[in-house]
């Protein structure tokens, strides 16, 4: 159970807070509701670059690192496709660097053209490192649009192509902080070693006066229902022969997404798995396989992902695999499956919150999605989940015109 | 409305709280560690073995790592799998140059069962000729993978330069070994490195006195009886080593030199040194080669350590049109730390953020094992800690210079380019 407190500033910023008496750290981590599904088509990767454009300077800080690290501390950010997350980790004494900061960013930035210049660079950087120089690296940027038609989903966090970031000017970069970065965009938690009675006068000192900007009412292009299997193969410079099957499935909201979660668990999560016995160590079809959920805002994926062994056709596998997701439609799964899979998923939910950070994100996290109170519960509607409900599930989700196919074919093979 | 041009007054930190796990002694050499405080349900244990890349010809130690749960008379690879997943087991083996590691994460009323249903695996595995090929087969693909990466080409190549005088150290694992590996080579190292090659337990979670007498006795069988010692004369061979890789948009670069570890008198301060060049977000590499230049994603340097020695490692990836500029501009960081002074803000950054890390480090029962175990790996106490509060915060720019003078020096580097 992780006990906090919340209360929302007059300028619309929620705060969260969760004391950890055990603990000297404290945790400054600042959500803003903006992602790259807020982008517009001709300007992706916009939220990702605007994420190290944060650390190049504000109003009236000339430069972020440098305070934090003086007062002990450390930080990083993450930007998804749904959110862009900041947090500082500090020794709980000198939490009011920490707010000095991030409250100073929020009012607003002052980074230099240089500052555009240089991260632009090493965001592409980034980007060959990650995406292009990596065996598979390109594989999301290829899935993407082959699955979504429609929602920004379609393109990946880091961008399209590398020349939307090239081209990004000053402009773009002042009037994407003025639609998405204020206090009503925002969540603050706060996680530590600190009275509650602190949090509250230290939130009102630094946060307090920072002006109040009306939520930006997201409206972003529904992804119609699939109803066509779909098919792509690229050729690349790989040693192996790559399948990825992805499956829409609900948002992360609809009652359906843990059973979904359950369900991707019973068929790829470990050595234990229904694809990794059948697919791979009774037929020795595939080096690897695995199933996982995207675990994104909007409607998602299930996927399943792995490598050929040598020898074998895509076709062989398509036959197996499908005989086994025909499987999880037609018969109920066995009560001692459930059970294991029921007791990893409590047993990775403990080790998550042991960690004062994690605490934190997650509990952002949940207050963006429905409300923080949901990091307590959803142990209990993960062991409510019954057989019946996965075949459920399995039977809309598991369905050959609810599912997109990329091959990665190794360019010298047959 | 507050001042926010000056930044909230810092409260330094002046002490920390270490905390030892409990020492259980199995033998001379070979201990059971046991931390446990810890707040919740989670626990963990690893096992240490004698069992390292450095203790087998070519790859046999790795494989048998990698084999080490594959199946034993009574069990197969998918029933030990099925005992620990289903008991919500997450198990993570690895291995280094000079010991192998297996861990598992569990809820503490799972532990006692899953240690149990691990060791008999362990002692029992027969590497039956099908799990063997299909692990070897499966390893071959990896391998294949692993070198399209700039990054772990350079890496390989870094090796073979750093370890150059010791082949059981440089060697780099290729095609033909995994091709050419037998079955009784892989039994006869297991024997000797794991049944007999315990060297150390460690248990973190709130578990009984009865939990850990259990574990203490299945583990005596395997205590190690091998000589508890590794090389301390290994040399670097120096010089600037080059690969191409078609069609590669970025290089890696990897350089670095043999060195030390905790037990040398300069240790400390070359931590610090090195923090300042290159471990943090702040340092002279990060500001130079991504902040100021774009050349890259990231930059950074680390002191590694192995049992009777260590090493200094700076490691990037960089556009491959700013390789040659980036060796310019590490060099040129380098030389500035020998030739000028770091200035007083400087160096009080430096240790604010150390002192704030070290803080960070000791804070919970699974950052506290690990930092007492990165001490007693060479035979040091927590007090090694306490020092080290001690060495942050009276080190000098003097002294900065003086150790950038004496270890880094350009020519005694090995210098590896992929890409």
């Amino acid at each position: 159970m992780i006990k906090f407190e919340r209360f929302t500033l007059d300028n619309g910023l929620r705060v969260i807070f969760h004391k950890d008496a055990t603990t000297p750290m404290v945790v400054v981590n600042t959500l803003y509701d903006v992602g790259a599904r807020d982008e517009s088509e001709d300007k992706t990767g916009f939220a990702h670059l605007f994420e190290h454009l944060m650390f190049g300077g504000s109003v009236n800080i000339p430069e972020f690192d440098t305070p934090l690290q003086m007062a002990g501390g450390e930080n990083n950010a993450f930007t998804s496709n749904d959110i862009t997350n900041y947090y500082d980790v500090l020794p709980a004494k000198n939490i009011e660097t920490g707010l000095w900061l991030e409250s100073d960013r929020m009012l607003s930035l002052a980074f230099t053209p240089k500052s555009l210049e240089v991260q632009r660079s090493v965001v592409i950087e980034e980007f060959k490192q990650r995406y292009l120089n990596q065996p598979y690296g390109d594989v999301w940027l290829e899935l993407r649009p082959l699955v979504y038609k429609s929602h920004p989903y379609k393109w990946a966090t880091i961008g399209k192509e590398i020349s939307h970031i090239e081209e990004a000017t000053m402009d773009d970069v002042k009037g994407f902080f003025k639609k998405h970065y204020n206090p009503s965009n925002a969540i603050l938690c706060i996680a530590g070693n600190i009275e509650f009675e602190d949090v509250k006068s230290l939130t009102q000192k630094w946060y307090g006066d920072i002006p109040a900007v009306e939520k930006t009412v997201r409206n972003l292009p529904v992804e119609p229902k699939q109803t066509e299997f779909r098919e792509k193969t690229i050729k690349r410079k790989v040693p192996t022969n790559a399948f990825y099957y992805a499956f829409r499935m609900v948002d992360r909201n609809h009652s359906d997404y843990l059973t979904i979660d359950v369900l991707s668990d019973s068929l790829g999560r470990d050595k234990s798995s229904r694809l990794y016995l059948s697919i791979k160590k009774e037929q020795n079809l595939a080096s690897s396989i695995g199933a996982y959920i995207t675990g994104s805002i909007d409607e998602g994926l299930l996927v399943i992902s792995g490598k050929l062994n040598d020898g074998v056709s895509f076709q062989e596998l398509d036959n197996a695999l499908w005989k086994e997701l025909e499987l999880l439609s037609n018969e109920l799964v066995p009560a001692d499956e459930l059970e294991r899979l029921k007791i990893k998923i409590q047993t990775s939910k403990e080790f998550s919150d042991q960690g004062l950070l994690n605490r934190a994100m997650n509990l952002s996290m949940y207050e963006l999605l429905s409300g923080a109170e949901k990091i307590n519960e959803e142990s209990e509607i993960y062991g409510r989940i019954t057989p019946k409900d996965i075949q459920r599930v399995a039977k809309e989700v598991l369905v050959k015109t609810n599912c997109s196919l990329l091959k990665v074919k190794a360019e010298n093979a047959e | 409305m507050p001042n926010r041009t000056l930044q909230p007054e810092l409260i330094a930190i002046d002490s920390i709280d270490f905390v030892a796990p409990k020492k259980h002694q199995l033998s001379d050499t070979v201990s059971l560690y046991h931390m446990k405080d810890v707040p919740d349900e989670t626990s963990r244990f690893d096992l240490y073995f004698d069992a390292g890349v450095c203790r087998g010809q070519k790859g046999i130690a790795t494989f048998v790592n990698g084999l080490i749960l594959s199946g034993t008379k009574e069990k197969t690879s998918n029933q030990i799998q099925s005992e620990i997943n289903s008991l919500g087991g997450f198990l993570d083996s690895g291995i280094s140059v000079e010991n192998s590691v297996l861990s598992v994460y569990c809820l503490r009323e799972y532990l006692p069962t899953i240690f149990k249903s691990v060791i008999h695996a362990i002692q029992g595995v027969t590497f039956e000729a099908k799990e063997v090929k299909e692990y070897l087969a499966d390893r071959k693909q990896n391998l294949q993978i692993s070198r399209e990466k700039v990054g772990y080409l350079a890496q390989q190549n870094f090796r073979e330069k750093l370890f150059a005088s010791n082949e059981r150290y440089s060697y780099t694992l290729s095609e033909n070994d995994i091709e050419t590996t037998s079955i009784s080579e892989l039994k006869a190292f297991h024997e000797k490195h794991y049944l007999n090659g315990l060297t150390k337990v460690v248990l973190v979670g709130d578990l009984s006195k009865n939990v850990v007498d259990e574990i203490l006795d299945a583990c005596k069988p395997m205590i190690s009886s091998n000589p508890d010692v590794f090389t301390d004369k290994i040399e670097n061979e120096s010089g600037k080593f080059e690969q191409e890789k078609e069609g590669a948009v970025q290089s890696a670069i990897r350089l670095g030199r043999i060195l030390f570890n905790k037990n040398h008198p300069d240790y400390m301060d070359f931590l610090i040194l090195n923090t300042l060049l290159g471990d943090y977000f702040g340092s002279r590499l990060m500001t130079n080669i991504r902040e100021d230049k774009g050349y890259t994603y990231g930059i950074g340097s680390m002191v590694a350590e192995l049992n009777s020695t260590g090493y200094f490692l700076i490691a990037t990836e960089v556009g491959s049109d700013v390789k040659t500029e980036t060796l310019k501009e590490i060099q040129f960081e380098i030389e500035q730390l020998q030739s000028e002074l770091v200035p007083n803000d400087e160096l009080e950054l430096v240790r604010n953020y150390m002192l704030g890390q070290l803080l960070k480090s000791a804070d919970g029962p699974y950052a506290m094992t690990d930092l007492f175990l990165s001490a007693e790996m060479h035979g040091k106490s927590l007090d090694f800690y306490n020092d080290a509060l001690e060495a942050i915060g009276s080190i000098t720019s003097e002294r900065i210079q003086e150790l950038a003078k004496k270890y880094l020096k350009w020519d005694q580097f090995s210098i590896v380019t992929v890409g």
